[in-house]
């Protein structure tokens, strides 16, 4: 792999380019997802390929070829010099400068999950199915994931690095209905559960089976429960959705290429300027943002990032301030500021973007029960139900599958239909506690979309329980 | 035979003695992405997906890869004939498809094949050189084949070609938005498109507010388009109306929508997307689901047809493997048009309301109910007195589909086809015919940022 990488920059340097990366990727994915106790998916995937990326006076070019062998290698780097310098840019792109390193990463696994058998996944899925069963439960279902991935990064200036990347993840769903109404609750995350860079271990550390029968009930419960009355009122956010909430209105905004508005046809832009980093009142001071490809599980922790530039751990947001912004090498440079190391490309036939790695709500103190306590009146809500976000990350409205009246500090009655609205720095002002460090969750999301042809990351967000005060809950009336 | 047929036969013979489907996804294709009126993400793209089913005992096993050389086939057959040995025995598994000869369709063009990255490159510069404003989005085209041999007699395949350009004219405090596409490179106007999202931009600056409440709309076609395919994905499935789940269950036959409103899934439409067999290899059929506001289908693939038994047919709608937990879906939706000549004639029926461009960032609130929320965005506007008047911000919007299908003043005659392909994943080009809409009530429940970058 690293003499195609090799190969194909050297191939690219020969036909103008002033600059090259090439990656090698090889993946094998399984995903095993069964409903109603039957096997809905059983599906065993493998890619592999090269992606060439160049710079040709001035212009990026980025093609690609399944094959992995010289010629293809050298036909990706061809046609990505060809495409280069049939779009002309105008003007001189710089790279933030970056000491070539070479090295290795390995995912930690204590067990590889490409080791245990489809059939013990499906029975596993089976079990945890069968363990949500209610008579209002019309719609079981239970999903575990396992992805390998083998890729090697070569750049014209010298970085040369290698990973090897394990990834596990699984949840199930119980959608229940009656006399017209149908609800859903799910664990340990909606919209196919959480996932971690991990070996088969996280996957069993989920206690599926066991949390089952809760979650069953819960959906049956949620058909007689009240829907959730339109306020304004203080609301305690569960870890899972204030991860979500940390991801589309701090994680989005804060990418750089957003900001310069590479985006603005399709995922959008962003309500911050360049000019407002080491200014911008993001949050309230309990607002603690941080960008790290450094963490344990994390579906966006490596080594290098596509640029080849070494992991890290950065603020973007301290004591609710903006202190930093997701970068490329060529939007560092842009901003005169960082080195990038947000660069990350879906597959092998994708060009790399900025993109989260791992982006967390640092944990500030005491418990959720503490949280609640501190309520008069308000709603405690958990697990995403649906998201929506404007093109500059600034109007959002999220739904979540769950909620419960607070009253005098304790939860009372099981609400169902809730949503909460607000605008990104009011609604993060409006933040005055996060729980501590025993709440804090790392979730895993693969689904986060961006890019033209698309592409989806894999990243993780920690977080733990928070509450906001004067929040829209509902819909104005 | 073509050559990605040949390929999903190869394959086939490697898995002697399975009852097997092969199925094969090729694509060439170039995407020109830009911003600031600069092209920043070309992507030139060649795959070959091989997906292999095996059927034992009545038990599926899938396994793909885009390895074709030999060695890669017999373990591709290996990981699936694995799947097929570990899973349950499933009773409602229909069985492969039988063969039957797909129909003719359009969909291919000589011209839009042989695009190469210098043409990609020209048709997006020329999009750019057309606008007098920054411009972003990008051009595209690409030819796609899909092939699929199985045990069972099946031996179909298909190359398409689509094109298309989305053009978002965009400056501080101004944007507008114009998108074309078609399976003909004759079909789209990089410049048309550009100048028209310029024209668009030109008349969003200085955006007011608006109170949130209930509005009569006109909504463009681009606009209708995607909040109705987010309704549709699972209001006109056959597998939520199975599960209870969706807006379709206990409402068949009934009249729920304003009687101007029909609705077909029609891959066969030459205006369209034509498409000749789904991802079963079954024959793709016209399937109408609403008739003047009475829902009267929903889309089918074998194994739901199965599961519903009472001779239920498969309408041609499996979805690939990857999103067979979706269950068949309706990729080729066209909206029947109305009478009125235009998006403006729509404004005057309305009166007072809103007039919309394009949506932004849809999420389902409540699937049964068909509620969805999403933003305005690049041509917003209030409609006075029957005239599209001032610009507004984008808006919030947390409608009931049902509800805004409910009444509708008008559609335009024009049916205009969008594209519904993001290229995530394999090329596969997906889109929807529709007119602009005009409705009686759009719920407005917030307001978020302005127009432009």
């Amino acid at each position: 792999m690293r003499e195609l990488c090799d190969h194909a920059v050297a191939a690219a340097l020969g036909a103008g380019a002033s600059y090259a990366d090439a990656r090698v990727v090889v993946r094998r994915s399984q995903v095993v997802g069964t409903r109603n106790q039957r096997v809905e998916r059983l599906d065993d995937a493998e890619t592999e390929g090269i992606g060439v990326r160049v710079l040709v006076n001035g212009a990026w070019g980025f093609a690609c070829d399944r094959r992995l062998t010289s010629d293809g290698a050298g036909a990706a780097a061809g046609k990505a010099c060809a495409f280069a310098k049939a779009t002309p840019s105008g003007h001189a792109r710089e790279l933030a400068p970056l000491e070539p390193v070479e090295g290795v990463f390995r995912t930690p696994v204590e067990r590889d999950p490409f080791e245990v058998s489809l059939a013990d996944k499906i029975e596993l899925c089976l079990r945890a199915e069968a363990a949500l069963a209610h008579e209002d439960v019309k719609v079981t279902s239970a999903s575990v994931r396992a992805q390998g991935e083998h890729k090697v990064f070569v750049s014209s200036e010298g970085a040369a690095t290698e990973h090897e990347l394990v990834e596990c993840g699984g949840g199930i769903d119980a959608l229940a209905a009656r006399d017209g109404v149908a609800q859903i609750r799910s664990y340990p995350s909606a919209h196919g559960g959480s996932s971690s860079q991990a070996g088969w271990e996280y996957v069993e550390s989920l206690g599926l089976e066991r949390e089952a029968p809760r979650v069953g009930e819960q959906a049956a419960a949620l058909l007689q429960a009240a829907p959730c009355p339109s306020q304004v009122t203080t609301v305690v956010i569960d870890a899972e959705q204030t991860a979500l909430q940390v991801h589309e209105s701090v994680g989005h905004p804060t990418e750089l290429d957003r900001v310069y508005g590479t985006e603005a046809a399709y995922a959008g832009t962003s309500f911050l300027k360049p000019e407002d980093l080491g200014s911008l009142p993001y949050g309230s001071e309990h607002m603690n943002v941080t960008a790290d490809s450094t963490t344990p599980g994390g579906l966006g922790t490596f080594g290098f990032d596509d640029e080849g530039v070494p992991a890290g751990r950065e603020p973007i947001v301290a004591e609710g301030v903006l202190s930093g912004f997701l970068t490329s090498r060529e939007t560092a440079a842009t901003i005169g500021s960082g080195s990038g190391g947000s660069m990350r490309a879906d597959t092998w036939s994708r060009m790399p973007l900025v993109r989260m790695t791992n982006l967390h709500l640092e944990p500030g103190e005491g418990s959720l029960d503490e949280l609640i306590g501190g309520v008069d009146s308000g709603v405690f809500l958990q697990t995403n139900k649906s998201w929506s976000i404007d093109d500059k990350r600034l109007n959002f409205q999220f739904g979540t599958q769950i909620a419960w009246e607070i009253e005098d500090g304790r939860l009372g009655r099981m609400l169902r239909d809730a949503t909460y609205t607000g605008q990104t720095p009011v609604f993060w002002g409006s933040l005055d506690g996060v729980a501590g460090s025993e709440e804090w969750v790392l979730h895993g999301l693969t689904n986060c979309g961006k890019g033209q042809p698309g592409q989806h990351a894999h990243v993780s967000h920690g977080a733990s329980p928070a509450r906001f005060r004067d929040v829209q809950v509902g819909f104005k009336q | 035979m073509s050559e990605a047929l040949e390929l999903a036969g190869r394959l086939l013979r490697v898995t002697e003695g399975d009852e097997a489907l092969a199925l094969v996804l090729s694509e060439r294709s170039g995407l020109a992405r830009f911003a600031r009126s600069e092209v920043h993400q070309p992507t030139l793209i060649e795959n070959d997906v091989l997906e292999l089913q095996i059927v034992r005992d009545g038990r599926l096993g899938v396994a793909s890869s885009n390895r074709t050389d030999g060695e890669g086939m017999r373990a591709l057959a290996a990981r699936a004939a694995e799947a097929a040995n570990s899973a349950p025995a499933d009773p409602d598994f229909p069985g492969l498809a039988p063969p039957a000869d797909p129909p003719e369709v359009e969909g291919f063009d000589e011209q839009t094949a042989a695009l190469s990255a210098d043409d990609q490159a020209r048709l997006a510069a020329a999009a750019i050189d057309a606008s007098e404003l920054d411009l972003y989005g990008f051009f595209t085209s690409g030819v796609t084949e899909l092939a699929l041999a199985s045990t069972t007699g099946v031996s179909v395949s298909q190359t398409m070609t689509d094109a298309s350009v989305l053009a978002l004219a965009a400056v501080d405090g101004a944007s507008g938005y114009a998108e074309q596409t078609s399976w003909r490179l004759g079909g789209i106007d990089p410049a048309g498109a550009s100048t028209q999202a310029v024209e668009k931009a030109k008349h969003t600056r200085g955006a007011a507010t608006l109170e949130p409440g209930s509005y009569p709309a006109v909504l463009e076609p681009a606009a209708f388009a995607e909040l109705l395919a987010y309704f549709a994905y699972d209001a006109f499935g056959a597998l939520g109306l199975l599960e209870e789940r969706s807006y379709a269950h206990g409402r068949l036959g009934e009249k729920v929508f304003d009687e101007r409103f029909s609705l077909a899934d029609d891959s066969l439409d030459p205006r369209g997307l034509p498409k000749a067999f789904d991802f079963e290899g079954t024959p793709k059929q016209r399937a109408e689901l609403v008739e003047n506001g009475v829902f009267t289908g929903v889309v089918w693939d074998r194994t739901t047809a199965r599961r519903a038994g009472n001779g239920r047919q498969s309408t041609g709608h499996a979805p690939p493997s990857s999103l067979r937990h979706w269950g068949p879906l309706p990729f080729g939706l066209s909206v029947a048009g109305g009478e009125a000549d235009s998006p403006q004639e729509l404004a005057e029926l309305i009166g007072d309301g809103i007039y919309i461009t394009r949506l932004h960032y849809l999420s389902i609130v409540d699937a049964r109910e068909g509620v969805i929320t999403g933003m305005t965005r690049d041509g917003t506007f209030r409609v006075r007195s029957g005239k599209i008047a001032e610009p507004l911000v984008n808006l919030r919007f947390t409608v009931s589909v049902p509800e805004l299908l409910a009444e509708l003043p008008g559609l335009t005659r024009e049916q205009v086809l969008l594209n519904q392909s993001a290229y995530y994943d394999e090329r596969y080009p997906q889109g929807m015919l529709s007119p602009a809409v005009a409705t009686a009530r759009f719920d407005v429940t917030g307001v978020g940022s302005g127009p432009g970058v």
